[in-house]
């Protein structure tokens, strides 16, 4: 036996099934005839002679159809069949077919971009040979360690102690030269938000900082040009060079040669570009999104000081922690061997290079795994992607559901059909493998429908993740697994919806099958499937109508809660001036001078800045010493605070309840004033005047502040929080001046008429300042709702979809139920019931249904509503009125939807319903 | 004679492929032929249900024992032969060797005499 004959007869019967028939005819044919003559050479005469060939020969049909099958094709056969005969069924019935497949479109559309999403950002591995060959390094200590100024990502350890993946440039240096365990260590820093002009044109982008080794050990070469090299990493300013990514090469040098060798100003600094990486390359950081520049460590003091250091060169500095440092792993060693020799390493490098004193402890090193690099989204999205997908889940089992019913009562319709089949000698694994072929048809239609949906909408999940108006967190690719994934969801989908139906045809008995006239009153169970389904549906609606009204009210109170600051006509964008140019308090006069400049503007109607914008995310926070405190005390309190500009409170519209606000008189070498809300006055100065009084904050050394004015309370880095004990202080008293701003524009122009003239007014100034997310106040707000949001109008969305599931379910299974009982019923009414009892019998049935549902679907909205309690505000995820208003909507609607059965119930006429048997 | 008899005996289960194989091992033979040659060499004994010829030729070739062409006839007319691979000629050995093995313990068995105490 051969694979290949196998193949090539099968594929022959497949393929041209027309003329193989016809061969077949003509080698039977010639069979008869060459028979027939041999008959007739002994004598049988002509007629005869061919008679009795053909009846020896047996039908040629079967015979043909006997040789077909030989050849393998029978399954193919079966299936093309029971396809063109599902095809004929669903085209009978058109309105099935549709929602059938529409609601299948929906459930796999939802889940596929959604899992579309979730795989990038839980699988995604960075774009080098060997990914899983990579090691990034961690280090925890507990509170008293000896490291205390980290610049870099943080989290919790499980038990209590600190994780960091930041290391000193020092201890990076000693632990590369010392490491035995690992290829070789190579070590780099993501910048967001570096200031760079290309062709005079200014523009913040991504940038990360690499060590000599970064492209040799990652093993990436550019496509172009060269990669950054161990000689443009020595001494301080030895490689003014950049590699670029593919996308930065595309979109600013239209992918041409000679972009290699031009000059561009990153913070104001000249360098030239060597490479362009290659695509799909996005650093060692992230998997999801690429940097645009990549530059060597060696150029850090000089392009990318920073304004929290002392110094501006980082590489010298012990005491801040802030480089992050992976390696590829040695065949053959254990991670825990490379972590022991990799941590003696490190502690000898702490020794060496901080004082140690004895109540701290030294940092333990830790390897994770590196091939996703540091994978923050996973740590930042992963809650919202989670609910996300449980959502489109429950869409997907509501649509299987609704699916499995109505295919239910068809299989019920057509058991007649399928007792005829069984009586002719249909197999009752044919039956089962049609009544499959018919639901996989419709599930993989629907699959098709949904892979199209979720193509169209791929990008919808990444777009939700991140604020309007910055580009998303990544963008999604369709490869062949998420063609696999729909295929998969599909198929168990068609599996799952179809098997209750295919079941129930195949039970069918045959004798019961023919002579059953459907009215029979004493088997109910038959419906027990349908039943459960309608139960299950109901419980599923209440799960998402009571999130839906959970997630409804949250947007609701968010939206109407009092925040203190006027949100209209405010027009945000942000600044951030180089260190190179503008180091520390050097930046003073150039806000001063935009302020100024902005303010000219026809149209503006006040401008203000402010250190760190209002609703979010973020916020300042210093120690305050109170007069009679110690400034060591353990005690003295920690407030908010935010350094702001001179018609801050008028341009955001805070009320001023007493004293003053900052005015002209405040100058840089005026005393320092601040003023404070009413919060902070009433917690710290409680029944006294705090105009007049002041306190000491800062860091070392303390400053002095007076309390000028107190304002009214205002909501700071989101609107979930309350406000809390906050002072506002002039930005041009900083001594060390602000790091960034952002400007908040009043205006009643619209935002694309006024930015050109805002861009021009920066750019006047300094003609390399890019403008930085711009946006209103009102969408700076949005965003800080927007997952809750999200969460309203899909569960929104769902639970009217859920609910006019149940509706269509609860219909559809009490129609059938008097349908089948009409006989029961006639007799019932022939023995003297009312038809008002009848209907109410109907309706009984349909609430207790109703009823089994509504609990069901409480206890789980009971039991769900825990996880979600952090997402909501304002209410309780018990919230009485919520679940009372849930259960009364899914009661009017059980009932709604057996009205019509129930009436056609109560108007059954006794005489026709018995005469019908 | 009539050209085809069969109210002999009767094939035995399993063993139509065998025949068939051996059949056009001897040079190869449309379908009807395949019939005449069994009977011929059988001397008339042995008939063969003829609906059952043609699902056993598609079922070789479709295995890999032989391979059908089309050809003229003794009579110009277009007929298909059938002929033996080289896959086709193992499977006649191995079938042929385990024919007769069968055989030869049957044999053993049915002539055993019983055993005197």
């Amino acid at each position: 036996m051969s694979l290949r004959s196998r193949f090539s007869t099968w594929w022959k019967a497949v393929s041209h099934p027309a003329s193989l028939d016809r061969d077949m005819q003509d080698e039977l044919q010639f069979h008869i005839s060459r028979y027939a003559e041999d008959l007739m050479r002994n004598g049988v005469a002509r007629e005869e002679a061919l008679r009795c060939a053909r009846a020896e020969l047996g039908s040629v049909d079967a015979a043909r159809e006997k040789c077909r099958a030989a050849w393998g094709t029978r399954f193919i056969d079966d299936l093309r069949n029971d396809l063109r005969y599902a095809a004929r069924m669903l085209a009978r019935s058109p309105g099935f077919a549709v929602v059938a497949v529409g609601s299948l479109a929906l459930g796999i559309g939802a889940n596929t971009v959604i899992f579309t999403a979730a795989q990038h950002m839980l699988l995604d591995r960075l774009c080098v040979p060997n990914p899983g060959q990579l090691r990034l390094l961690e280090f925890a200590e507990p509170d008293n360690g000896v490291v205390e100024q980290t610049w870099g990502w943080g989290d919790n350890g499980p038990n209590g102690e600190q994780l960091y993946s930041s290391f000193s440039y020092p201890v990076y240096s000693q632990l590369r030269q010392e490491n035995r365990a690992f290829e070789s260590l190579f070590a780099f820093k993501p910048l967001d938000r570096v200031d760079v002009t290309i062709n005079g044109q200014p523009r913040a982008l991504n940038a990360e900082m690499v060590s000599g080794n970064y492209y040799s050990a990652l093993g990436v070469r550019p496509q172009i040009g060269r990669a950054i090299q161990e000689s443009d990493d020595g001494a301080v300013g030895s490689g003014p060079v950049v590699v670029i990514s593919d996308r930065l090469w595309k979109r600013q040098f239209h992918r041409l040669r000679d972009a290699i060798g031009k000059t561009i100003l990153v913070n104001m600094t000249p360098m030239t570009i060597v490479g362009v990486n290659p695509p799909g390359f996005t650093g060692a950081f992230s998997a999801q999104s690429a940097p645009d520049i990549f530059l060597p460590f060696s150029m850090q003091p000089i392009a990318a000081p920073q304004s929290f250091a002392p110094h501006p060169s980082l590489l010298t500095n012990n005491d801040l922690w802030w480089v992050m440092v992976m390696g590829r792993i040695k065949p053959g060693i254990s991670d825990e061997a490379a972590a022991t020799s990799l941590n003696v390493s490190l502690k000898s490098a702490v020794r060496a290079t901080m004082t140690v004193k004895d109540d701290k402890q030294l940092p333990n090193l830790l390897l994770v795994d590196g091939s996703r690099g540091q994978n923050e989204n996973v740590r930042n999205l992963a809650k919202p992607i989670y609910v996300l997908l449980s959502l489109s889940g429950f869409v997907l089992l509501l649509a299987c559901a609704n699916l499995a019913n109505l295919l239910l009562a068809r299989a019920s319709a057509r058991q007649r059909e399928m007792s005829v089949r069984l009586a002719l000698g249909a197999g009752r694994g044919r039956i089962l493998c049609q009544m499959m072929t018919e639901s996989l048809m419709l599930s993989l239609s629907g699959g098709i429908a949904g892979l199209l949906i979720a193509f169209a909408l791929r990008n919808v999940v990444p777009r939700l993740l991140s604020d309007s108006w910055s580009p998303p967190a990544f963008s999604a690719r369709f490869g062949w697994n998420i063609f696999a994934f729909a295929a998969v969801m599909s198929i168990v989908t068609g599996i799952v919806f179809g098997l209750a139906p295919a079941w129930q045809a195949v039970r069918t008995q045959v004798a019961s099958g023919l002579k059953e006239s459907s009215q029979t009153s004493t088997r109910r169970r038959r419906g027990l499937a349908g039943k459960g389904i309608v139960v299950f549906q109901v419980a599923l609606s209440m799960l998402l109508v009571v999130g839906s009204g959970l997630f409804v009210q949250t947007v609701l109170n968010l939206g109407h809660s009092r925040l203190g600051f006027r949100t209209d006509h405010l027009l945000l964008f942000s600044i951030e001036p180089p260190q190179t140019k503008y180091p520390k308090a050097k930046s003073t006069p150039l806000y001063r001078g935009l302020e100024r400049k902005l303010a000219a503007i026809p149209g503006v109607q006040s401008v203000t800045l402010t250190n760190i914008a209002l609703i979010a995310h973020s916020h300042s926070s210093n120690i305050i010493v109170l007069e009679g405190n110690q400034p060591d005390e353990k005690d003295n309190p920690s407030v908010l605070t935010n350094e702001v500009g001179q018609h801050f409170f008028s341009t955001y519209g805070i009320p001023i309840v007493a004293g003053r606000a900052f005015d002209a008189s405040d100058t840089e070498t005026s005393r320092n004033v601040v003023v404070v809300n009413e919060t902070f006055a009433r917690k710290y100065f409680p029944n006294v005047n705090p105009i007049g009084r002041g306190f000491d904050a800062g860091i070392k050394p303390l400053v002095h502040l007076e309390i000028i004015g107190i304002c009214g309370d205002a909501k700071y880095e989101s609107i979930r929080r309350n406000p809390k004990p906050t002072f506002y202080a002039s930005y041009f008293q900083q001594k060390d001046g602000i790091d960034g701003a952002t400007f908040a524009v009043s205006t009643r122009m619209s935002a694309e008429s006024i930015v050109p003239s805002l861009r021009a007014a920066v750019q006047s100034v300094d003609r390399n300042l890019p403008l930085l997310d711009v946006r209103t106040q009102n969408q700076q707000i949005a965003s800080d709702m927007q997952q809750e949001r999200i969460f309203a109008d899909l569960t929104a969305t769902f639970g009217i979809l859920a609910l006019v599931l149940a509706w269509i379910g609860i219909y559809g299974i009490m129609a059938y139920s008097v349908s089948r009982r009409t006989n029961e019923i006639g007799l019932r009414m022939a023995l003297g019931a009312l038809p008002k009892q009848v209907h109410r019998m109907v309706l009984r049935e349909a609430v207790r249904l109703a009823t089994l549902g509504i609990v069901a679907g409480l206890c789980a909205a009971l039991v769900l509503g825990r996880i979600v309690s952090s997402l909501l505000y304002g209410i309780k995820p018990w919230d009485p009125i919520t679940l009372v208003g849930a259960v009364g909507l899914l009661a009017f609607v059980a009932i709604a939807a057996s009205r019509i059965p129930a009436h056609r119930a109560a108007s059954v006429d006794p005489m026709q319903a018995l005469r019908h048997e | 004679m009539p050209p085809l008899a069969n109210k002999n005996v009767d094939l035995l289960q399993g063993t139509l492929d065998m025949l068939v194989l051996k059949a056009v091992s001897l040079g190869p033979l449309h379908g009807y032929g395949v019939l005449l040659r069994i009977q011929q060499i059988s001397g008339d004994r042995l008939g063969i249900q003829q609906g059952s010829l043609y699902p056993a030729l598609y079922r070789l070739e479709h295995e890999g024992w032989i391979a059908g062409e089309w050809g003229q006839s003794e009579n110009n007319r277009r007929a298909r032969y059938y002929r033996l691979t080289y896959a086709g000629r193992r499977r006649l050995h191995a079938e042929t060797r385990k024919w007769n093995e069968m055989a030869d313990i049957i044999g053993v068995i049915l002539a055993a005499t019983p055993e005197r105490a």
